[in-house]
C-alpha cells in the first residue's frame, strides 16, 4: 500500500488544505473535477479496506465471498453510484461508508449468485490480503467471536487510523536515517513520562537521558499531528477531528451497551 | 521481507495480553502499543509538531542508522521485521563479509525468557549444515546484552517475493520444492522440526537456490529443556498444520512440517495458500474443520499429480500425510523425472469415510451404496503405476489378499466394509514401503476366512498373495466392533489379530486402521512366521508331555460317548497338573465337562466347567477355546444370550467354522431369532463336512417363520442327502401336523417306520404327538407311556414333556385326579430343571401344564413370557390339547397373533437376504 500520497492533503505548513473527504463530498455536488475526487476516494479505500472486509466476514460470509464482496463494494463506490445515493446525508467518511456498505450487502443478496468469481478486477490484491503485517491489531479471541459486526468494523477502523499514523511516523524517521530511534522509542509512545525507563533506551542508542526525553516528546507530538491529519482525511471539516477521535475511543471502550454513532 | 514472521497473525492469536494498565483497554497494535491510548494521544491537548520541526529534532540527535555497530558487525540496513525481532543486512568488521543479522527487538530484550529462547533457537539452527539451509555463522551478544546471530545473506529475496514470478512454471516450482523438502528432511534427521515453514522463510541465493531459514521455531524432538517445550509458539496461519492450532501443548511431529511444505507448494502453484480468512484464527479453524481445497479447483489446468501431491501433504489427519519429508521429496523428484508418483489420489472409500465422520447418521447406508457402486465397476485396489522390477518383487513379497469381512449380525459377508478396509489399509501401508493389496470380491458369500476353507486356497491361487486379511464386524452396545485377522495364505495360520471398537455410523477409516499398518507390515517383512501363532505361546502346548495329554483330551472330547468324555476329562486334568497355567488345557476341560452333561445332568460338573472356562480366560483373555467353552456352559444353563456373546468373541479371534456356525444357529433359534439363526445355519450348511447335516434345523426355522415352501425344500434336502437321519422326515411330519394334514403326517411316519425303530426318541415322540394332537387319546397315551418308560429325561426338551402329555391325556380319558397328580409332578420336574425354567421352551411347557390344571390367568401370563423369551412355534398351541382351557380366551388368540405378525416380518427380512 502506497503511503507517499498520504501527506498530500496537508500543505508544508501543516495547515489543512481541502481534505480528501471534503474533496469527494464537494465532487458529489459538482464543485470539483471528478477525476481528482475519484483518485482521492481510491486512496481512502486502499487505506480503509480492512474494516470493510472484517465487517463482511463478521456478517457471515466466507473469506472468499467477503473478498469478492469487498472488491465489488469498492468498485461500486468508485463508480460513484453508491455514494451518490447517500450523498445527501454527507457527514463522515466512516459513517457513510458503513451505511453504504449495509445497503450494498442487502442488495448483494439478490445478486450474489450472478457474480463471477475470480474474473473481476482486483482492487486489493491477494498479496495484500494475506500480507503478514498489514495490521498488527490484537484483540481477544472472545471478542473476535462475539462482537457484533459494527463493533469489529469500528475497532478495525480505529486500528487502521492509529497504525497508519504510526507508519507515517516510521517513514519520516527512516527518511532522516533515524529508523533506530523509531525502533527504540516507539514502544514508549503512549507511556507516561514517569513510566518510561530511560536507562536502557539511553544505553541502546548511546545518548544521554535528557536527549532521549526530548526526542520522545517530539516523537509523541509528531505522532499526535499525524494521527489528526489522518482522521482529518475522513471528515468534512477540521473541527470534526476531535469528535471522530472521541467516537473511536468510546467505540474501543464500549462494552456491550448500544452506542449512538454521532456521525 | 519479513524473516521473523510472528506478526499480525500471531499477535491476534495469542490474544492473551493483559489489559492496558492505564485505560484497561485490551486491543493492541504493533510494538505492543495500546490502541486506545494511541488515539487518546491524538485527542490530548498538546502542541503539534510539524514535519520540519520533527526533522530538526531527529537530526539533532546523533544516532544515525549508518555505521551502527552490533558486536563485530556494522549494520547497513533493516531488511526484515517481525513481532519479536529485526533482521539487518550487516557487514562483518574484519572479513568485510556481508551477512544477515537477526536480533531481538529491544522492547523484548528485557525478558530473560525471550533472550534464553532466542539463544536456543540460534543454537538449534546453527547446528544444521545443509546446502539448502541458510547457514548460521555466529551466535553472539552485543555490549548492551542484546543477543543476535549472523547468517548468510541471501540476496535473492524470499519465495514470498519471488513466488508470483514462478507461478507459470510448475516444473521450476517442483524443483525448488524438492530441494526445500530435502533440506527439511535433513533437519528432521537431526531431530529438529521447523514448525514455521512458509514462503517468507525460504530465501534464495544469487543463483536462485532455495535456502530454508529461521528454524527459529524449531524444537528439539527429544527436548529435555522445559523452555522449548512450554513456549507459546504458533506458526503462520495459512501455512501451519491444523494440529498446531491446538497450541503449545500439542505434540507436534514431522507431519506438521509436511503440511506446511504442502501449503507452500499449493501457494506457489495457486497464488494463494489453501485457506484464507479474515483473521488468523479463522484461517486455522478452517484448516482444522475443512478439507483443503483441491489444487485444480483453484488452478484449473494444474497437473493432476501435483494436485495429488498437495492433497497428500494437506491431509488433516497427520498420519495420512506423507510419512516423511523423504517420501514427499521422492514424489517431487519422480514428477521431475517423468516417472509415476507414488501418492495416489484420495479415492472414494476414503472420501466416504471422511464424509461419514461428519454425517454419522446417514453414513451407514449412503457410504455403503457409494462403495458398492465402486465395486460393481469391478475396481481392484491394486497399486498402480509401478514400473521397477525390484518394486514388483517387493510388492509380491508384501502382498495381501483382502477377503470379505463377515458381518456377525447377519452372518453374511460385508463387502462394502471390506472395500473400505482394503482401501484404508493400502493408504496406511504406504509410508512403510511397497505392498500390494488386492481386494478379492469373487469369494462366494459363505466365505468367512476359515483357515481350513477351500475358499482360502482358491482366493490365494487367484491373486497369488502371500497373506490374507479378513475379519468380522458386529454391532454391540451402540458401537461397531471390528476384528481384523491376518492369515498366512499358504496354510491359514493366524499371524495377527486386532480388534477395534468404533462409534456407530463410522466406517473403518485411517484412524482405526493406523495402529494396524505397522504390525501388518512388520509381519509382511518377516521371513519366518512359524513362531507367531498364538497356540505356541501356551505353556501346556510347549511342554511335550502336557501337550500329549491336551491332544488326546481334545480327540476324545469329540467322540461323543460318555466313556470317551470321561477319559478326555482325565487327560486334561493330567495336563493341568503338569502345566497349571495352560489356558488351553483349562478351556478344553471346561468344554468337555459341559459336553458331558448331555449324557447325564450334573450340576457340580457344570459349575466346574464354568470355573475352568473362566480360569482359561483369566490366563489368556482372547483365547477362542476359552470363549467357546464358556459359551457351552451358558448354553447348558439356558443363558443363551451370554452363550451367543461368548461364541461371537471366539469368532472375532479365530474366525468362524462349521461347528461354531451350527452352535450359533441353534442358539439363535432358542432365543427366538429364527432369521438370525438361519444366517448361521446357512453358513454351517455350506461348510458342512457332511452335506445335509443342517437342513433339518433350517427347515425347522422356516417352519417357525411360516415359510412352509422353504421348510419343505430344506426337509427334502435333508432326506435326500442324509437318508439315515430322522430330522428331515420328522420335521416334515411336524409341518404336516401344523398344517392340519394329519393323514399326510401319519402316512409319512409309517413310510419311515423302519428308520424310526432305530430308537430315535424324536421320531417316536413325533408319532405320539401326531395322535395326541389328533385327539386319538387311547393311542397317544400308550405311546407316551412307552416313551416315558424308555427315556430318562421324560422328554423335557422342546414343546412337551411326556409327563405333561400323559397327565393331560389322563384328564381327557376321564381320570381327572390321576391327571392332576401327573401334571403336578411334571410341574415340579420343570421347576427343578437346571435352566431355572427361564428359557422359552421351559416357559412354554409350564404354560401348557398350568393350562391343563385350569390355572387360566397364570397360564396366559406364562405363554406370554414364553413368547417374550423367543418362543416361535405359534401353530402348535392351537392344536395342543393341553391348551384347551385357554384356547378360547381372547388373550390367547391375541398373544399368538402378535407373535405371528412379528414372525411374518422376520420372514420377509430372511427371504430378502436369502
Amino acid at each position: 500500500m502506497s503511503l507517499d500520497a498520504a501527506t498530500d492533503a496537508a500543505d508544508a505548513n501543516g495547515r489543512f488544505a481541502t481534505t480528501r473527504w471534503s474533496l469527494i463530498l464537494s465532487s458529489l455536488g459538482g464543485e470539483t473535477t471528478e477525476k481528482k475526487a475519484r483518485e482521492a476516494l481510491a486512496q481512502l479505500c486502499r487505506i480503509y479496506w480492512r474494516p470493510i472486509f472484517a465487517y463482511i466476514c463478521r456478517s457471515g460470509r466466507s473469506p472468499e465471498d467477503a473478498q469478492d464482496l469487498t472488491q465489488e463494494f469498492f468498485l461500486a463506490v468508485l463508480k460513484g453510484n453508491l455514494l451518490q445515493r447517500a450523498s445527501s446525508e454527507r457527514g463522515r467518511f466512516r459513517g457513510l461508508l458503513l451505511t453504504t456498505l449495509r445497503n450494498f450487502l442487502i442488495d448483494s443478496h439478490a445478486k450474489e449468485k450472478a457474480w463471477k468469481r475470480g474474473g473481476a478486477v482486483r482492487f486489493v490484491s491477494w498479496d495484500d490480503w494475506m500480507a503478514e503485517a498489514p495490521s498488527q491489531l490484537s484483540i481477544p479471541l472472545a471478542a473476535l467471536e462475539n462482537w457484533p459486526a459494527e463493533r469489529i468494523f469500528d475497532v478495525r477502523w480505529a486500528a487502521t487510523v492509529a497504525e497508519e499514523a504510526l507508519r507515517r511516523l516510521q517513514d519520516e524517521c527512516e527518511k532522516r536515517g533515524r529508523r533506530r530511534v523509531f525502533d527504540a522509542l516507539s514502544s514508549s509512545l503512549t507511556a507516561e513520562r514517569d513510566d518510561v525507563s530511560y536507562a536502557p533506551l539511553s544505553r541502546e542508542l548511546g545518548v544521554g537521558t535528557p536527549e532521549i526525553k526530548r526526542l520522545l516528546h517530539q516523537l509523541r507530538l509528531r505522532y499526535r499531528q499525524l494521527l489528526r491529519e489522518g482522521v482529518a482525511e475522513t471528515v468534512e471539516k477540521p473541527e470534526e477531528v476531535d469528535g471522530e477521535l472521541h467516537y473511536l475511543v468510546s467505540a474501543l471502550a464500549a462494552q456491550d451497551d448500544p452506542r449512538v454513532d454521532p456521525a | 521481507m519479513n524473516l521473523f514472521g510472528i506478526t499480525d497473525s500471531r499477535a491476534t492469536l495469542l490474544g492473551t495480553r493483559s489489559e492496558c494498565p492505564r485505560c484497561r483497554s485490551i486491543p493492541r497494535i504493533s510494538h505492543g502499543l495500546c490502541l486506545s491510548c494511541l488515539l487518546r494521544t491524538g485527542a490530548a491537548e498538546e502542541g503539534n509538531s510539524g514535519p520540519e520541526e520533527f526533522q530538526a529534532a531527529l537530526d539533532a540527535i546523533s544516532v544515525p542508522d549508518l555505521h551502527w555497530r552490533l558486536g563485530n558487525y556494522e549494520i547497513l540496513e533493516e531488511i526484515g521485521r517481525g513481532g519479536m525481532g529485526v533482521i539487518y543486512r550487516a557487514r562483518q568488521r574484519h572479513s568485510r563479509r556481508i551477512v544477515a543479522l537477526k536480533r531481538v527487538l529491544s522492547y523484548h530484550a528485557d525478558s530473560h525468557d525471550t533472550l534464553a529462547r532466542f539463544r536456543r533457537e540460534a543454537e538449534a539452527a546453527a547446528s544444521l549444515d545443509h546446502p539448502n539451509i541458510l547457514p548460521i555463522y555466529e551466535v553472539g551478544e552485543s555490549e548492551e546484552g542484546v543477543p543476535y546471530f549472523s547468517m548468510k545473506y541471501a540476496s535473492g529475496g524470499s519465495l514470498q517475493e519471488v513466488g508470483p514470478a514462478l507461478r507459470d512454471d510448475p516444473r521450476e516450482i517442483v524443483g525448488l520444492m524438492a530441494k526445500v523438502t530435502r533440506a527439511v528432511q535433513y533437519a528432521h534427521q537431526q531431530g529438529i522440526l521447523h514448525r514455521d515453514l512458509k514462503p517468507g522463510n525460504i530465501l534464495l541465493d544469487g543463483r536462485g537456490n532455495p535456502l530454508v531459514c529461521d528454524f527459529g521455531l524449531a524444537k528439539w524432538l527429544d527436548a529435555s529443556s522445559n523452555l522449548t517445550r512450554t513456549l507459546t509458539i504458533f506458526g503462520t496461519p495459512g501455512f501451519i498444520a491444523p494440529e498446531q492450532a491446538a497450541g503449545p501443548s500439542a505434540e507436534l511431529n514431522r507431519a506438521a512440517d509436511i503440511y506446511s511444505l504442502g501449503a507452500i507448494f499449493f501457494d506457489l502453484l495457486a497464488g494463494r495458500p489453501p485457506f484464507l480468512g479474515e483473521h488468523a484464527l479463522a484461517v486455522i479453524h478452517q484448516a482444522a474443520e475443512q478439507p483443503a481445497p483441491r489444487l485444480r479447483s483453484v488452478v484449473r489446468g494444474a497437473d493432476r499429480d501435483l494436485e495429488t501431491i498437495c492433497a497428500r501433504c494437506l491431509e488433516r489427519e497427520p498420519a495420512t500425510r506423507y510419512a516423511t519429508a523423504a517420501d514427499l521429496a521422492e514424489d517431487l523428484e519422480r514428477f521431475l523425472e517423468g516417472r509415476p508418483i507414488i501418492a495416489r489420489p484420495v479415492s472414494l472409500p476414503v472420501t466416504a469415510w471422511r464424509w461419514a465422520r461428519r454425517n454419522p447418521g446417514l453414513a451407514g447406508t449412503v457410504a455403503a451404496c457409494l462403495i458398492l457402486g465402486t465395486l460393481a465397476a469391478g475396481r481392484q485396489f491394486q497399486s498402480r503405476r509401478l514400473t521397477a522390477a525390484v518394486e514388483k518383487e517387493a510388492r509380491a513379497a508384501h502382498s495381501v489378499a483382502v477377503l470379505p469381512f463377515l458381518n456377525l449380525d447377519t452372518a453374511r459377508p460385508d463387502e462394502a466394509f471390506t472395500a473400505t478396509v482394503a482401501q484404508s489399509l493400502e493408504t496406511q501401508l504406504l509410508p512403510f514401503g511397497p505392498a500390494r493389496i488386492t481386494l478379492v470380491t469373487k469369494a462366494n458369500r459363505y466365505w468367512a476366512g476359515t483357515a481350513s476353507s477351500d475358499d482360502l486356497k482358491e482366493a490365494n491361487r487367484s491373486v497369488n498373495a502371500r497373506t490374507v486379511l479378513t475379519g468380522s464386524t458386529r454391532h454391540r452396545d451402540g458401537k461397531l466392533r471390528v476384528s481384523v485377522r491376518l492369515l498366512s495364505a499358504a496354510n491359514g495360520d493366524p499371524l495377527l489379530t486386532q480388534s477395534f471398537v468404533l462409534d456407530q455410523g463410522k466406517a473403518a477409516g485411517p484412524d482405526s486402521l493406523r495402529d494396524m499398518a505397522g504390525p501388518v507390515y512388520s509381519i509382511l517383512e518377516a521371513g519366518d512366521w512359524s513362531r507367531m501363532t498364538t497356540q505356541s505361546r501356551d505353556p501346556g502346548w510347549r511342554d511335550p508331555r502336557a501337550r500329549e495329554f491336551i491332544v488326546s483330551g481334545r480327540q476324545l472330547m469329540f467322540r461323543d460317548t460318555a466313556e470317551d468324555m470321561d477319559r478326555s476329562l482325565r487327560c486334561l486334568e493330567r495336563a493341568i497338573e503338569l502345566q497349571p497355567k495352560s489356558a488351553l488345557a483349562h478351556a478344553y476341560l471346561a468344554a468337555t465337562a459341559s459336553g458331558r452333561i448331555h449324557f447325564s445332568w450334573d450340576a457340580q460338573l457344570l459349575a466346574r466347567a464354568e470355573r475352568e472356562a473362566k480360569q482359561a480366560l483369566q490366563l489368556e483373555p482372547e483365547l477362542a477355546e476359552g470363549h467357546r467353552a464358556l459359551a457351552g456352559v451358558y448354553y447348558q444353563t439356558g443363558n443363551y444370550t451370554e452363550a451367543v456373546e461368548e461364541q461371537l468373541r471366539a469368532v472375532e479371534t479365530v474366525g468362524p467354522e462349521e461347528l461354531v456356525a451350527s452352535f450359533l444357529g441353534t442358539t439363535f433359534g432358542k432365543l427366538g431369532q429364527p432369521a438370525r439363526a438361519l444366517g448361521w445355519l446357512e453358513l454351517a450348511r455350506h461348510w458342512a463336512s457332511r452335506p445335509g447335516d443342517y437342513d433339518g434345523l433350517i427347515g425347522d426355522r422356516w417352519t417357525e417363520l411360516g415359510d412352509d415352501e422353504r421348510a419343505e425344500a430344506a426337509y427334502a434336502r435333508s432326506r435326500e442327502l442324509r437318508p439315515e437321519n430322522t430330522e428331515g422326515w420328522v420335521g416334515l411330519c411336524h409341518l404336516r401336523l401344523l398344517q392340519g394334514d394329519t393323514v399326510a403326517a401319519r402316512q409319512l411316519w409309517h413310510e419311515n417306520e423302519s428308520a424310526a425303530l432305530r430308537a430315535d426318541p424324536s421320531a417316536e415322540a413325533m408319532k405320539a404327538q401326531i395322535e395326541f394332537f389328533n385327539r386319538n387319546y387311547g393311542v397317544a397315551e400308550q405311546l407316551y407311556q412307552a416313551l416315558a418308560a424308555r427315556y430318562l429325561n421324560k422328554g423335557a426338551t422342546g414343546s412337551l414333556s411326556y409327563e405333561s402329555a400323559l397327565g393331560r391325556l389322563q384328564q381327557l380319558t376321564g381320570d381327572e385326579t390321576a391327571g392332576r397328580a401327573t401334571l403336578e409332578k411334571a410341574r415340579v420336574a420343570e421347576q427343578a430343571s437346571p435352566a431355572g425354567a427361564q428359557t422359552a421352551e421351559a416357559l412354554y411347557r409350564l404354560a401348557a401344564i398350568e393350562s391343563s390344571l385350569g390355572e387360566i390367568a397364570p397360564a396366559l401370563d406364562r405363554l406370554q413370557a414364553a413368547i417374550t423369551a423367543g418362543w416361535s412355534d405359534v401353530r402348535s398351541p392351537r392344536l395342543d390339547p393341553r391348551f384347551d382351557a385357554i384356547a378360547q380366551a381372547p388373550r390367547f388368540t391375541k398373544i399368538l397373533s402378535n407373535r405371528a405378525r412379528e414372525l411374518a416380518e422376520l420372514r420377509r427380512q430372511a427371504s430378502q437376504s436369502d
